[in-house]
C-alpha cells in the first residue's frame, strides 16, 4: 500500500531530470494525445507493438525503473481481459474459423481465429494506451497536469473534480493504511495481510464516510488559502527547442505509420 | 462605525442540521487582540474557528468581519473572497487536512500562488520561513511521510507565508515536544507585540496564559460560560475543573495554595 501511495502520489518520478520530465508539459500532453489517437485508430498489431516499444523506450530515457513501469501498466490488463477480451475469443461473440474447442460444464466453446487475433489486438491496444497515460501521469507534476488541462480549455469544474478524485484516492489509501495499523495495534498480534484486508473490507462503509468527510475538510483547507478552482504553479511553462524537436518527431511518427 | 475585527451575535450552528456545535455564541474581537478559546473536546472550538475563517456560516445569528456580514453570497464575489483570504489565515487542527500537495514546498507556496502574490516575493518568504521554522531539509519530501510535529510546522508555514492580519490557529501545539512548542510560541508572540490579531484554540493552559489578552471558556453545551483576563480565568479552579480542563492538584507551599493544571 505504502509503496503504491508513494509511487503514485509523491511526484518522485516527476522530479527526476529525465527526458520526458524536461519537456514542456503542454507539448508533452499534445504529443501523447497524438499517440493515443494513433493507438485507437490503428488495426495493425505490428504498429501497436512499435508504439509500445516507443513508450518503454521513453520510460527508460526518463529514468523510470522499468520494473516499476511494467508493473504499473500491466496491473490493469487482467481486469480488461476478463471482461472484454476473453469473451471475445469465443465463437458466440466472434464467429469465424475455429481453432480449438473447450468444454466447460457441458458447454462446448469454440475459440475462433478472428476472435483470438481480435483479443490480441485489443490487449495490445489497452497495454499501449495505458502505458502512455501512465507515462504522462508519472512524469508530470500533479498541479502542472491540471494546469495543462485548463490551458486546453477543459472546463474548470471538470479539472476541479479530477483534482478532487486524485486527492480522494490519496486520502482513502491513507485511511486504509491507518485503519490497518489501528486494527493491528488493537488485535495486538501481527495479523496476516489477508485477515487485515478482510477487517478493512468489512468496515468499507465507515471508511467511505470517513474519507468523504476528510475530503470535505481538505476542500475547506484549500478554500481557506484562496483556492478558487484554478490550479496555479510556480514555474511558467516555456517551450524550448527540444520541445519543438520532440513535437516534430511525434508528428513524423504520426504521419508515417498509419 | 465600530472597528471590530469580528463581531458574532447569537450564533447557532449544527452539522447536518442535527449535531449542534455552537449554541448561542457572542464574541467581539478587536483588531490586534490575542484571543484564546479553551474548552473540552467537542465543545465547538474548531467549529468557531472555521466560522471565523469564512468556511462555514451560522444557521442563526450574524457574523461580521471588518464590519461586513459573512455569508455564502459575499464569498461568491471573487474580490471579496480573495481579500478575505489574504487577511485571515487558519491553521487547521489536523495537519493531514491542510497538507494536500505532493511536496511540502508546494504546500507552503499554494496559498500565495492562489492569491496572486508575486513569484520573487513568494520565493523570498519561503526561504525566510523555512529558515525560521527549520524546514529546509523537508521541502522536497511528501507531507504524508513527515512526523506530526514536522507536518504541523509545514502547515503553520503554509499559512504564515500569506502573512495575514488575522491568524487563527486550531490547537497549534498539540502533540509537539516542549522545544518546538516554545519555538512556535516565540514565533507567534514577537517581542514587540506586533499588531496581528491572533485567535487560538488550545488545551495548553500555559500557552493560553502566556499569549492571550482574553480567554473564552467553552462548555460542553457548546456555549461560552466565561470570558476574561488570563489571571481571572486560570485561577478559577472550579470553572476549569467543571469544563474538563484540569485535574486539580492542590499543594500547600508555605502559606500559598498552588493549583497545578494537569493537561488533558
Ligand atoms: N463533520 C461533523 N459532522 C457532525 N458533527 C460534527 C462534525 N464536526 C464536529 N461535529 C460535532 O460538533 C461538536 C463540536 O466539535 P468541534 O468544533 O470539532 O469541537 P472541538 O474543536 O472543541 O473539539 C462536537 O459535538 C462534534 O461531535
Ligand atoms: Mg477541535
Amino acid at each position: 500500500m505504502s509503496f503504491f501511495k508513494d509511487s503514485v502520489f509523491s511526484d518522485e518520478n516527476a522530479s527526476k531530470n529525465g527526458f520526458l520530465q524536461s519537456l514542456d508539459p503542454r507539448i508533452k500532453t499534445i504529443t501523447f494525445l497524438l499517440f493515443l489517437v494513433q493507438i485507437l485508430l490503428t488495426r495493425n498489431i505490428f504498429i501497436l507493438l512499435c508504439l509500445y516499444a516507443v513508450s518503454v523506450l521513453l520510460a527508460c530515457f526518463s529514468k523510470i525503473r522499468l520494473g516499476f513501469f511494467l508493473k504499473r501498466t500491466w496491473v490493469f490488463i487482467p481486469l480488461f481481459s476478463l471482461f472484454i477480451a476473453i469473451p471475445a475469443i469465443f465463437s458466440i461473440f466472434t464467429p469465424g474459423e475455429p481453432l480449438t474447442t473447450v468444454k466447460i460444464a457441458g458447454l462446448t466453446l469454440i475459440i475462433t481465429r478472428p476472435g483470438l487475433s481480435g483479443a490480441a489486438l485489443f490487449i495490445a491496444r489497452v497495454v499501449t494506451s495505458v502505458s502512455f497515460v501512465v507515462l504522462l501521469n508519472i512524469t508530470t507534476k500533479h498541479f502542472e497536469l491540471l494546469k495543462v488541462l485548463r490551458i486546453f480549455k477543459i472546463p474548470q469544474i471538470f479539472v476541479m473534480t479530477l483534482g478532487m478524485c486524485y486527492r480522494y484516492i490519496f486520502l482513502f489509501i491513507g485511511i486504509i493504511e491507518n485503519t490497518h495499523l489501528a486494527v493491528k495495534s488493537r488485535v495486538g498480534i501481527k495479523i496476516r495481510p489477508k485477515k487485515g484486508q478482510r477487517i478493512v473490507a468489512s468496515n468499507i462503509t465507515s471508511l467511505w464516510q470517513r474519507s468523504y468527510q476528510l475530503n470535505e475538510d481538505v476542500y475547506q483547507a484549500m478554500l481557506s488559502r484562496g483556492y478558487n478552482g484554478e490550479p496555479l504553479v510556480l514555474n511558467n511553462f516555456k517551450a524550448g527547442w527540444q520541445d519543438w524537436l520532440w513535437l516534430l518527431c511525434a508528428l513524423t511518427i504520426f504521419i508515417t505509420i498509419r | 462605525m465600530n472597528n471590530l475585527a469580528f463581531e458574532l451575535r447569537d450564533i447557532h450552528f449544527s452539522y447536518l442540521g442535527k449535531f449542534p456545535a455552537l449554541s448561542g455564541v457572542n464574541i467581539n474581537i478587536r483588531p490586534g487582540e490575542k484571543v484564546t478559546v479553551i474548552g473540552a473536546n467537542g465543545s465547538g472550538k474548531s467549529t468557531l474557528l472555521h466560522m471565523l475563517d469564512g468556511l462555514i456560516f451560522p444557521d442563526q445569528g450574524t457574523i461580521k468581519a471588518f464590519g461586513e456580514n459573512l455569508n455564502e453570497n459575499v464569498f461568491a464575489d471573487e474580490n471579496f473572497s480573495r481579500n478575505f483570504r489574504k487577511k485571515v489565515g487558519l491553521v487547521f487542527q489536523n495537519p493531514d487536512v491542510q497538507l494536500f500537495c505532493p511536496t511540502a514546498q508546494e504546500d507552503i507556496i499554494f496559498g500565495p500562488l492562489q492569491l496572486g502574490m508575486e513569484k520573487g516575493e513568494i520565493e523570498n518568504r519561503l526561504e525566510e520561513l523555512a529558515g525560521i521554522l527549520n524546514l529546509k531539509h523537508l521541502l522536497d519530501r511528501p507531507p504524508h511521510q513527515l512526523s506530526v510535529g514536522e507536518k504541523r510546522k509545514v502547515a503553520l508555514a503554509s499559512t504564515l507565508i500569506i502573512n495575514p492580519e488575522v491568524l487563527i490557529l486550531d490547537e497549534p501545539t498539540a502533540g509537539l515536544d516542549p522545544l518546538t512548542t516554545r519555538h512556535i510560541i516565540d514565533l507567534l508572540v514577537p517581542a514587540d507585540g506586533s499588531g496581528k490579531t491572533i485567535i487560538i484554540s488550545t488545551h495548553d493552559l500555559h500557552l493560553a496564559e502566556e499569549i492571550s489578552d482574553i480567554i473564552y471558556v467553552f462548555s460542553p453545551e457548546k456555549r461560552i460560560v466565561k470570558c476574561g483576563k488570563p489571571e481571572e480565568i486560570l485561577n478559577d479552579g472550579q470553572l476549569l475543573h467543571d469544563n474538563n480542563l484540569i485535574h486539580i492538584h492542590r499543594h500547600k507551599h508555605k502559606d500559598t495554595t498552588h493549583i497545578h493544571p494537569h493537561l488533558h
